[in-house]
């Protein structure tokens, strides 16, 4: 059985709402609060990259159970014009925005599995999971 | 289902036990304690003839809690479970013997598949619950060591100690960290020592995790000490280009324990003269 | 929505009590500038107990604010950032190099005072 909802990120309060429900999420599933900490900060990161980037995606949360253990699922999906260099942006630092470049780099470390898909002109596809220890 | 050759070693339980018992007793039991007593030895042997022969007549749920019984025993006394499943196999090569001297072909090729199954099952059924067994043992001593793990002792007001003992692996780094940030929280601590005299190896990665702790620790608000630097420990960091600048060290306990002081704008002072004059 | 920002004496108060979103966070760091120079305050302690979350972007932006209150000659003081923040912040590689903590509001007036009145 699996859990699942998605946020539509449009504007700037999507980003609110998409780290208010995997907050909710993450608690419920019983994550401790730095889990929760991590979660909701990963979410943050993605959802503002959409927003930033692309100005319309969706963030997907999903409760997972591989038969030992429960996790969440976070995905983050747009249409936008994709990441030419994805190499660039997994790099510490790395920012066209002005921000810190912290975002992809650092929601690879908050949690425990990290994939991105991209190509140019067709958007980007990020899945990233955290598991219930 | 295998009803035949189950009745037929259920008559002839007697002879197969007694059998059996002979070719357990040549099994090397002993091989990594030799501290387990004969007494323990018969004994786990009876148990598993009986397990064995048990699964002939009793309920599966019995079953099941007699198998997890055997299978912590072995755990509990090192006993390896690999000699066990030879022995079984070692059985079935006796009542094969047998069941070819009284059957007819067609008889025997049955007999034969169902003596397999029957055998496969308990062997099976061993090897699970002897790995879940294991699983959990495992299981209980990590809880052990996280429980052990790195306790964070006020010494003074404002200043806490936590000496760090053994390998500092990624896992427990991040437990180090949690424990350290809410005891700071919790005893309003200012400076905190980490004490590494404990830790045999300080790579890269462990002073990475060192590194990291420390700035969290000045996120939360308070400031951090590294002590216990030996001289060896001295030689790898800087060998290894490890930058601990950002940190304050030092080489012993005490001495962090002045600079804890000085940072928190309090010394130590001796009564002795006061006292001398007194007197 | 408007963060609250205090005035005590020579220094300014605010705890922050609402989920940062970025408008909030903007508008903050503008309004805080601009106290400081009516006030000409000295002295600044942000309270982020209530905060259970700061991205690299809020993070930036806090970051910043100090930055900036410096620049117009006030110290500020972050204090009650929470541990789960910390390592969140830490882990993700953002520092904030150069900030002042403290552990509560308490011990961040006590802080200010120290620096500024020796």
């Amino acid at each position: 059985m699996t859990t699942q909802s998605s946020v539509e990120i449009g504007t700037e309060w999507g980003i609110v709402s998409a780290r208010q429900a995997g907050r909710e999420l993450s608690k419920g599933l019983g994550f401790s609060s730095v889990d929760q900490a991590r979660i909701t900060t990963a979410i943050s990161e993605l959802a503002r990259n959409i927003y930033l980037y692309t100005k319309n995606g969706v963030i997907g949360l999903e409760v997972v159970n591989d038969g030992h253990r429960q996790g969440i699922i976070i995905t983050a999906r747009d249409q936008g014009p994709g990441i030419e260099n994805l190499r660039d942006v997994m790099v510490d630092g790395y920012s066209t925005s002005g921000g810190l470049g912290a975002g992809l780099p650092g929601v690879k470390r908050l949690m425990d599995e990290f994939d991105i898909q991209s190509n140019p002109g067709e958007g980007t596809l990020i899945t990233t999971t955290k598991w219930l220890r | 289902m295998h009803s035949s050759v189950v009745d037929f070693i259920y008559q002839n339980k007697d002879i197969y036990i007694k059998k059996w018992r002979s070719t357990l007793d040549e099994l090397d039991l002993n091989i990594y304690h030799s501290s387990i007593s004969n007494e323990i030895i018969e004994e786990t042997k009876a148990e598993f003839i009986d397990l064995v022969f048990g699964t002939l007549y009793t309920g599966e749920g019995e079953v099941a809690a007699r198998f997890r019984r055997f299978a912590d025993r072995l755990i509990y006394y090192h006993i390896p479970l690999s000699e066990f499943i030879r022995s079984l196999q070692l059985l079935r090569r006796v009542i094969m013997h047998d069941l070819e001297e009284q059957s007819t072909k067609e008889q025997y090729d049955r007999y034969n598949v169902d003596l397999e199954d029957w055998l496969d099952e308990n062997i099976n059924k061993l090897v699970d619950e002897f790995s879940n067994a294991r699983e959990n043992t495992v299981n209980l001593q990590n809880t052990a060591l996280k429980e052990l793990s790195a306790p964070l002792i006020p010494v003074f007001d404002k200043i806490c100690v936590m000496p760090l003992v053994g390998t500092v692996d990624t896992e427990r780094a991040k437990q180090i960290m949690e424990s350290l940030l809410d005891g700071i929280i919790q005893h309003r601590a200012q400076v905190v020592l980490i004490d590494i005299t404990g830790v045999p190896v300080v790579d890269t990665m462990v002073a990475h995790h060192i590194i990291k702790a420390s700035q969290a620790v000045q996120l939360v608000g308070a400031e951090c000490i590294l002590v216990g630097i030996r001289p060896e420990i001295a030689q790898t960091i800087v060998n290894l280009g490890i930058d601990l600048s950002k940190i304050i060290t030092k080489s012993t306990l005490q001495k962090g324990v002045y600079t804890a002081l000085q940072m928190t704008r309090r010394e130590i002072i001796t009564l002795d003269e006061q006292r001398s004059t007194e007197v | 929505m408007r963060i609250p920002i205090l005035k005590l004496g020579n220094y300014l108060l605010i705890s922050i009590q609402v989920e940062l979103d970025d408008q909030t966070a903007l508008l903050f760091q503008e309004d805080l500038l601009n106290k400081i120079h009516q006030e000409g305050s000295q002295g600044i302690v942000i309270d982020l107990t209530s905060v259970d979350m700061i991205d690299s972007y809020i993070a930036k932006v806090i970051g910043d604010v100090v930055e900036m209150s410096n620049l117009m000659g006030a110290k500020v003081v972050l204090t009650g950032i929470q541990p789960a923040v910390a390592i969140t912040l830490v882990e993700m590689g953002v520092s904030l190099n150069g900030v002042q903590t403290a552990l509560d509001l308490e011990q961040g007036l006590e802080k200010l005072q120290q620096e500024l009145e020796g």
